[in-house]
C-alpha cells in the first residue's frame, strides 16, 4: 500500500483547507489511485459528487497522465476537474 | 530564425492584464499583422447575474501546456509568427481582463487562425478553474472540458461536441 498526496484544484479544492489528500492506493497506476479516490471520498466526503472523479484527470507538473501510467516516484499527484478557463 | 513567444499567469493582486503589452510582444518590422483577443468577465451567465470570478490554476503545468501549445502553433504556422497568452489567477471583478492572446505575423491569415487556435486551447486544454459568485451570495465551479482522454477529442462533463462559444 503507497500513500499518494493529491493536490486538490477547482471544486475539489473545498474539500481541504490545504488543498490536498492523502489517499492509499493499492497498485501502481493512475487507474488504482482513481479508484481508491472515489471511494475515500464517498466515506469521508458523503455530500460531495464523487462521480467527479470519473471526468477528472491525473497530472504531474509536466503533463496529464493516462489511467495506465505508473504513480510518479514522488507520490504526488495534481487531480484536474474539467476545465474552464479563458 | 524563430521568434520569441511569451507566456504567463498574472496575479490580480499583483497587477491587470494589459492588452497592450501582449500587442508589443507580437510586434516586429516584418509584421503586418496582429489579432488580439481580450477575455473579459461578464456580469450575466445562464441568466444569473455575476459578481465576479475567482480563477484557480495549477500553475506549474498551466506555463507548461501554454508553451506546448505555442510549440504546435509554431509547427503549424512556420517560424514567422510570434504569440502571447497571458491568463488571470485569483478573484476578478465584472469588466476585469480574465485573458489576453495576441498573435502577430507577417499576413492577416496566419494572425488570425493562430490567435483562434491559441484562445482555443487555453479555454479547453490547460489547467484552469473558474469559480462565479452570484449577485444572490451563491458561487459555483464550473465545469467545462474533461482532460482525461489526451489522446482523443476531448470530452465534455455533458457530452456536447466542440463547435461552440463558451
Amino acid at each position: 500500500m503507497k500513500e499518494i498526496v493529491v493536490q486538490l484544484f477547482g471544486a475539489f479544492s473545498e474539500l481541504d483547507p490545504q488543498r490536498e489528500i492523502r489517499v492509499p492506493v493499492d497498485g501502481g497506476q493512475v487507474i488504482d489511485l482513481r479508484r481508491a479516490l472515489r471511494a475515500l471520498l464517498q466515506q469521508r466526503f458523503p455530500q460531495f459528487r464523487a462521480g467527479l472523479v470519473d471526468y477528472s484527470a491525473f497530472a504531474d507538473e509536466q503533463r496529464v497522465l493516462r489511467d495506465n501510467d505508473v504513480l510518479p516516484g514522488d507520490g504526488r499527484v495534481a487531480i484536474l476537474p474539467p476545465v474552464s478557463g479563458g | 530564425m524563430s521568434f520569441e513567444s511569451v507566456w504567463k499567469v498574472v496575479d490580480r493582486a499583483d497587477a491587470a492584464i494589459d492588452p497592450g503589452e501582449g500587442i508589443a510582444a507580437v510586434s516586429d518590422p516584418g509584421f503586418g499583422g496582429i489579432d488580439v483577443f481580450i477575455g473579459k468577465v461578464r456580469d450575466l451567465n445562464q441568466g444569473r447575474p455575476v459578481l465576479g470570478i475567482t480563477y484557480d490554476l495549477f500553475e506549474p503545468l498551466v506555463l507548461n501546456e501554454f508553451q506546448r501549445q505555442i510549440d504546435e502553433i509554431t509547427a503549424d504556422f512556420g517560424p514567422r509568427i510570434k504569440l502571447y497568452v497571458a491568463h488571470a489567477k485569483g478573484r476578478l471583478a465584472v469588466g476585469d481582463v480574465a485573458v489576453v492572446v495576441a498573435a502577430g505575423s507577417p499576413h492577416r491569415d496566419e494572425a488570425f487562425r493562430a490567435c483562434r487556435q491559441l484562445i482555443e486551447g487555453v479555454k479547453h486544454r490547460s489547467p484552469i478553474w473558474k469559480q462565479e459568485h452570484y449577485q444572490n451570495g451563491d458561487s459555483e465551479w464550473s465545469e467545462g472540458c474533461s482532460l482525461c482522454q489526451p489522446d482523443t477529442e476531448h470530452a465534455h462533463i455533458d457530452g456536447h461536441v466542440h463547435d461552440h462559444s463558451h
